[in-house]
């Protein structure tokens, strides 16, 4: 990491982020000490749909941005024009949701006349666990699953990281929230499910692990789909136990490649994001596998599980440390990856 | 009063900046792309070449459509957050307006016509009264037949504006012609809304103190998202 002594712990970044269904601000100095985080969250307005609506999604950015920026900086205590630099999701994402903080952050960045950094979802999600233990040691494992991705990150310090296995199909959350669609459990997925399991026999039914031999990577399209044709099979069986022997498919799934990962890499730490991080059967899963290997297990909150603007303040700061900030024509990059 | 003037509504990105009706500095790009990548530079270099500084800014105006979706909220977004932290008014404008504003004063009805996309065009017409532009019918999504029966209703000469009405020349043409007293098009320069005639527009409204809070501007779509028109379809079916 180059020193860049422009940016240091007392540096303070406004974070913002509206790559999906959550408009979100924060304020973080230093890279991980947070001032203020408010996420508007969207989950209303797309649930009769199923799914986030991209332009729905969009439609919300714009009425929410400015409240959510005020918030943020009115909660944080820092006033605006003492705001050290501008960070803001550009990818992966929705393009149109994506360019609603992108060009509010330019605009605040210019006027303020400070820099501004654009920042990669994906690695704001690895910052994420760090923002509730900034201590941990490398190399360290990051579990990053969420609706749109299943990833397993080698991060062998900050900035400095590498995916070393993957879905190669539906990512975790995506699984969840299309047995749940199918189970009627509405939208999100992951919560409807994890509460309802809560009632349910883990063991009732033996749905297949894919690929737990195999690799790092990991499929969950077969899992939903031999949990429908159990289900149409059965039609008189208990939700709760589907849904039960569902979730401990999943989980047995993503701690076994975890241990396997962990292992693999050497790691002195192992840690959780995204939103299927909140899962609380994940959570205790690799609370124990952790435990057994003696990797410090490091367990975000929930709220830093799920899509929120600290994260992005947080690895804007470290890449403004790294490389300096972004250009102000730099746009969204929907498609971007974590590489 | 300074004002920073913004648009991104619909074929690309123009930004002015204008000291009540003299124009410091402006500067325009025609594209469909980009609209992100290349407004917040533009505004940088605009009010450098104004000899400006934002502190200086009295409000901001921006055109809140109705356009193309994602590239208007480029420049409402952008205008918003401006007026937010420099803790200034914002007036929003509509294309429609602006579009009309620009053919200057004529005696004809003016027809401001917007290329919606999928055969449809974001409308509304125009007269001079007493000197003064009114837009004398609420602005409306519709196929471009449509817009050209309504004129035809009003019997009147009229002056067609706007990349729909170029689009659709010979459509409008088929409708009108030979009922009408007489018709014309605006040409090419002024078929797309331009910050600098925004910027005359939001002059005047400022002088009316006709603003508001950054925070309460929303965008004019004049189109449901699709996922909710088929919706509304789904549930009445
Ligand atoms: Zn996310």
């Amino acid at each position: 990491m180059s020193a860049n002594t422009l940016f240091n712990d007392s540096t303070v970044v406004l974070g913002i982020e509206t790559s999906c269904d959550e408009t979100a601000a924060a304020v973080v100095m230093g890279g991980n000490d947070v001032l203020s985080s408010v996420v508007a969250t969207q989950i209303d307005l797309h649930a009769r749909y199923g799914g986030v609506v991209p332009e729905i999604a969009s439609r919300a950015h714009v009425e929410a941005m400015n409240v959510v920026i005020r918030q943020a900086i009115s909660q944080s205590g820092v006033p605006i024009e003492r705001i050290d630099a501008v960070a803001a999701t550009v990818g992966p994402g929705l393009i149109g949701a994506l360019l609603v903080g992108v060009a509010a952050a330019k605009s605040v960045a210019l006027v303020l006349d400070k820099p501004f950094v654009g920042v990669n979802h994906l690695e704001a999600h690895l910052y994420a666990a760090l923002l509730d233990d900034p201590y941990v040691e490398f190399p360290m494992l990051v579990v990053l699953v969420s609706g749109g991705n299943t990833l397993y990150v080698e991060m062998r310090g900050h900035g400095d990281f590498s995916v070393i296995g993957q879905t190669i199909d539906d990512a975790a959350g995506e699984a969840f929230d299309k047995v749940a669609r199918f189970l009627d459990l509405g939208h999100p997925g992951g919560p409807a499910i994890d509460r309802i399991a809560l009632t349910g026999n883990a063991e009732a039914i033996d749905f297949p692990r894919a690929m737990l031999h195999e690799g790092l990577d990991v499929s969950f399209s077969g899992l939903k789909t031999s949990v429908i044709n159990y289900v149409r099979k059965n039609p008189t069986v208990s939700t709760a136990d589907v849904a039960a022997s569902f979730q401990y498919a999943v989980v047995d799934v993503l701690a076994a490649k975890a241990r396997k990962a962990a292992k693999q890499i050497g790691a002195k730490s192992v840690a959780l994001g995204g939103g299927v991080a909140a899962n609380s059967l994940l959570r205790s899963t690799m609370t124990t596998v952790c435990a057994e290997s003696g990797w410090r297990l490091v367990l975000p909150s929930m709220a830093m599980c799920t899509d929120n603007a600290a994260m992005i303040a947080s690895a804007g700061w470290y890449r403004l440390v790294a490389d300096g900030p972004s250009s102000l024509d730099m746009g969204a990059m929907p498609n971007l990856r974590l590489t | 009063m300074i004002i920073l003037s913004i648009d991104t509504a619909t074929d690309g990105v123009s930004v002015a900046i204008a000291e009540g009706t003299r124009v410091l500095a402006s500067s325009e790009m025609r594209s469909e792309k980009q609209h992100a990548e290349v407004l917040t530079p533009m505004i940088d270099f605009v009010r450098k070449q104004a000899g400006v500084s934002f502190g200086d800014v009295g409000a901001v105006a921006v055109d809140i459509g109705p356009g193309l979706f994602t590239g208007m909220r480029v420049g409402i977004a952008s205008a918003k957050a401006i007026a937010q932290v420099l803790d200034v008014p914002i007036i929003g404008v509509t294309s429609l307006d602006i579009l009309a504003t620009a053919v200057g004063v004529t005696g004809d009805v003016i027809a401001s016509v917007i290329d919606a996309r999928r055969g449809e065009v974001y409308w509304s017409l125009y007269r001079h009264i007493d000197g003064k532009l009114r837009q004398v019918t609420n602005p409306q999504a519709t196929a471009v037949e449509e817009c050209a029966l309504q004129v035809i209703d009003r019997g009147q000469s009229t002056l067609f504006v706007g990349n729909g009405a170029l689009r659709y020349r010979n459509e409008i043409e088929l409708v009108v012609a030979g009922v009408l007293p007489s018709f014309a098009f605006a040409d090419d320069m002024a078929a797309s809304p331009s910050a600098v005639v925004l910027a005359q527009i939001a002059h005047e409204r400022a002088l009316r103190q006709e603003w508001q809070e950054a925070d309460s501007l929303v965008p004019e779509y004049l189109r449901l998202p699709d996922a909710e028109i088929n919706w509304a379809t789904r549930s009445a079916s």
